[in-house]
């Protein structure tokens, strides 16, 4: 009886089928309690006022700024505190983000965050920092990226069938939307769509949470 | 006296922690008292350094802080250092057994522990013009250097084989690593709750 | 049943992911020096947009994880299961499909990550035809593990399966859940979670990905190796098993502190927070049973420059798992948080803690299984020290870096504004990124050492050979191997030694 504990433990050691259970069982306890509630959760994931739809082209920027690994470097949310709000903005808010698919929040400021990056900078002062940002922020050590304004924005991927996609997932992309939508970046380089993406970037807050 | 010792700690530590290993009383005696003055070097060169020139990490200006401010911060420092200096000697007394050490007293390891971290104490000098990257710079040559003296010296204080002051030293050296990383935990933990200087939480 | 003791156990796979996993830490390291350079010359990407920091940056993240960790965990498994379980390798054609498979993987991932195809998501960033062609590998990599454990000739099934067996069967469930995402095309898919919730459940992956694969799995190597290496038994057998235990459980809850202050409820940060400061029990037990394990085995040391790296993986083992926790604080992730103390804190682990057990692993099945003395035991004791002073330096890199960072960027004056610019704060870590490069590229030094050591000791032909492997002695002493015994003490399982 004394080793009570390690006659149990022996059942385990010697029945491989049993050691699988038991790891498989004990291992996902922590994501049935804590991560599946969150994805029931519904103020996650339901649209308020709060919340911005890409449109084809903002889309387009996104899938950029995805492609080219932004997120590695900037962050896309702002801590509510005081420090940060001065520096950023308004805090960022999980209504905000419904419709970012896969979040872009990051994990380290090499530079700046972007979340309310829209409207802080004219599409000028963006055009010429991207194609070279040391002619701007002489100290700055981002990579400049001068083909994206070579290449054309309907290189990135068909846009129909991405929305599409995206309408199975729940965004609300109307017929008219999606019909519409290769006309709209017809003629645009990826770099205006990464641009026009840039400046919608956190505007979607309602004005009462500002 | 004291001045004459320190001289030999710095220069012919050897001789001292075989001082030590033969339970040499007088020298284990006045190398402690050494320590009281070693211990308070840190703090005090880091509340002349403040007051002088501000934290400087390096961005434009440099963080000054009001006189209460540097008084808590060199106290907390001060305890810090007190508290990591006894824990890491009584620390090493519980590992002995494991290694083969024996009954070492603990005079003895305050004493070794003294010498070992004597170079760090005198190399902090540099708070004097706190500028983080230069304190780092100065840091890097005085770790490896109170390394070694651990290293090096273990072995003959506990009077064990060298492997196994080894592995001794190893384990004091991941402790040491973890006291060093608390420090920084606490530090940024303490500006959180508004003690050091002012962020914006 | 032993009638050629080079025909028993299947190692030919085994040497050969020791060999892909050596050339894919010298591949990683070499990309992670480089994006260390391009933080301080950003010109290092010659204007081509393959080379730019977003895209190599995973190209550095996976190449170490998947590449070098991975091909390292599935030799050293092949390699421990079979001599564990007493049986040659369960269906070894499998096993051979997956070292080749997965090197495959890793080099055409690694090409799609240039090509700028990512989910984004950390650690996981290979598209969906990856992680398809992933899950595939896995479930071989499983029915080759689990296979060779049925079949085993010994009773009980030893520590360091337990942890290959977690590795093995958590790894996929985060795997499976996490890339969970609607195909567009070929390199374009949507993930099936929305912002916060994909954030969570990233971390989730995220998180446990570090805990499984490269804690777990890793811990598996160390229940192997420590006792065969030191040849000591474990120190203490219940001690292991409470610490896998409770180490399997409390790790996936701790995913969510990768996200204190940010846009999630903050019941689940309060809850990972409190999940990942409990998480420092079960790591340190597991610590200190390597540690007292080791302490015993002291004479080995002067001859053995592979035990060296497992006591110093032990050393940093303890400051990550210590750090971790803390970090976890959420008062202290205030500061930590986005800053480059994450970065050194990883790199603890990975630099101080996996690539210092692998080392050492290494340093140890290569000249056993070829029957050879390593090639230079100088170049491996040399190598030893540079692991180590690269580890310091790049820690203290990051650490000064770090709380600057976070002091600087949350700084405010009498007034309450702001007291320094964002550009401020980067202009001050021009000098620890210098230092954190010197950093890397002694401890990529000390790899190529090894690479050039290991790869003498295999191909070289002026090694003299000192005995066959001890495939036969290593079946000795087992305890369980004729009629299982009730355990008489704490050290109830020893490895077959």
């Amino acid at each position: 009886m004394k080793y009570h504990g390690v006659t149990l433990h022996r059942k385990l050691e010697n029945n491989i089928g049993l050691l699988i259970f038991g790891i498989l069982f004990i291992s996902s306890i922590g994501g049935l309690v804590q991560v599946l509630p969150s994805i029931f959760q519904e103020s996650l994931k339901t649209a308020t006022e709060n919340s911005h739809l890409y449109s084809a082209v903002e889309l387009t920027g996104r899938d950029v700024y995805i492609r080219e690994g932004c997120h590695v470097c900037h962050s896309q949310q702002i801590r509510p505190l005081l420090a940060e709000v001065e520096r950023y903005g308004p805090y960022s808010r999980a209504d905000e983000f419904v419709y970012d698919r896969p979040f872009m929040w990051g994990s380290k400021r090499t530079g700046p965050d972007l979340h309310r990056i829209g409207g802080k900078y004219s599409d000028d002062w963006h055009r010429v920092h991207l194609i070279d940002p040391r002619s701007v922020i002489n100290n700055s050590i981002m990579p400049a990226y001068p083909w994206l304004a070579e290449w054309e924005a309907t290189d990135l991927g068909d846009i129909q069938k991405k929305m599409s996609v995206l309408r199975i997932l729940g965004h609300p992309y109307t017929d008219e939307e999606i019909a519409a939508a290769p006309e709209e970046i017809a003629g645009l380089s990826q770099l205006d769509a990464l641009i026009i993406y840039l400046q919608v970037l956190g505007t979607g807050l309602a004005e009462e949470y500002r | 006296m004291g001045n004459l010792l320190l001289f030999v700690v710095l220069h012919t530590p050897g001789v001292v922690f075989r001082q030590i290993a033969e339970g040499n009383t007088r020298i284990i005696g006045s190398v402690q008292k050494l320590t009281f003055l070693l211990i308070l070097l840190p703090p005090v060169f880091s509340f002349i350094g403040s007051t002088l020139f501000g934290w400087r990490l390096g961005a434009a200006d440099p963080l000054y802080f009001d006189s209460t401010a540097r008084v808590i911060i060199s106290f907390f420092y001060a305890d810090a250092l007190i508290l990591g200096y006894i824990s890491t000697a009584l620390i090493a007394r519980w590992m002995s057994k494991t290694y083969g050490g024996g009954k070492v007293p603990t005079a003895s390891l305050f004493a070794f522990f003294t010498v070992v971290l004597a170079p760090i104490c005198i190399a902090s000098a540099a708070h004097i013009f706190p500028h983080i990257f230069f304190n780092v710079l100065v840091l890097i040559p005085t770790i490896i250097w109170s390394m070694t003296l651990l290293y090096r010296g273990l072995p003959v204080v506990m009077n064990i084989p060298p492997e196994r002051g080894m592995l001794m030293s190893s384990s004091l050296v991941g402790w040491l690593l973890v006291a060093f990383v608390s420090l920084l935990g606490l530090s940024a933990a303490l500006w959180t709750y508004g003690i050091g200087p002012s962020i914006g939480v | 049943m032993i009638s050629d003791g080079r025909e028993i156990y299947h190692d030919g796979v085994v040497k050969r992911l020791i060999q892909f996993s050596i050339i894919w830490a010298v591949v990683g390291m070499v990309v992670g020096v480089w994006l260390a350079a391009q933080l301080i010359w950003p010109g290092l990407d010659f204007g081509q947009f393959w080379l730019t920091f977003g895209r190599i940056r995973p190209l550095h993240t996976n190449g170490i994880i998947f590449g070098f960790g991975v091909s390292a965990l599935m030799a050293t498994a092949f390699y421990s299961v079979q001599r564990t379980s007493n049986v040659p390798l369960f269906m070894p054609r499998l096993a051979w499909i997956c070292c080749y498979g997965w090197q495959v993987l890793v080099l055409l991932g690694g090409i799609s990550l240039l090509a700028g195809w990512t989910s984004t998501k950390e650690y996981a960033e290979l598209e969906w035809p990856f992680d398809i062609v992933i899950t595939i590998l896995w479930v071989c990599f499983a029915v080759v593990f689990f296979g060779t454990i049925a079949t085993r000739r010994i009773r009980s099934i030893y520590v360091s399966n337990w942890f290959y067996g977690a590795l093995i069967i958590v790894i996929a469930m985060l795997h499976i859940v996490n890339n969970l995402a609607l195909p567009v095309s070929i390199n374009k898919s949507y993930s099936l979670f929305p912002g916060a919730q994909d954030a969570i459940v990233q971390w989730w992956y995220g998180h446990n990905a570090v805990g499984f694969l490269l804690t777990g799995g890793f811990l598996g190597m160390l229940y192997y190796f420590l006792p065969k290496q030191s040849g000591q038994p474990i120190w203490s057998y219940r001690l292991s098993v409470i610490s896998f235990w409770a180490f399997t459980y409390t790790y996936i809850w701790a995913g969510p502190h990768h996200l204190h202050y940010n846009s999630i409820p903050e019941w689940v940060q309060s809850l990972a927070m409190v999940m990942s400061l409990i998480l420092l029990a079960p790591s340190w037990a597991t610590m200190i049973n390597g540690i007292m394990t080791v302490s015993k085995a002291w004479r080995k040391l002067s001859v053995d420059p592979a035990l060296k790296f497992i006591v110093l993986a032990l050393a940093f083992y303890g400051l990550a798992t210590f750090e971790g926790p803390m970090m976890a604080i959420r008062s202290v992730n205030i500061v930590s948080h986005f800053t480059d103390w994450t970065i050194g804190h990883v790199h603890s682990g990975a630099l101080g803690w996996n690539a210092m057990i692998t080392y050492g692993t290494f340093y140890y099945m290569v000249p056993h299984m070829m029957g050879r003395e390593l090639y230079s035991v100088r170049l491996a004791n040399i190598h030893f020290w540079l692991a180590l002073a690269g580890t310091m330096l790049y820690i203290l890199a990051m650490w000064g870096a770090g709380v600057s960072q976070g002091l600087l960027w949350l700084s405010i004056d009498d007034i309450g504004e702001l007291s320094y610019s964002f550009n401020d704060v980067m202009a001050a870590m021009v000098p620890y990124y210098a230092l954190r490069l010197v950093a890397g590229l002694i401890f990529l030094a000390g790899t190529v050492l090894m690479a050039y050591n290991l790869f003498r000791t295999m191909y070289g032909r002026h090694t003299v050979a000192v005995s066959p492997p001890l495939i036969i002695d290593e079946l000795q002493g087992t305890v369980y191997k004729e009629e299982p015994r009730e355990p008489s003490s704490g050290n109830a399982q020893e490895v077959p030694a």
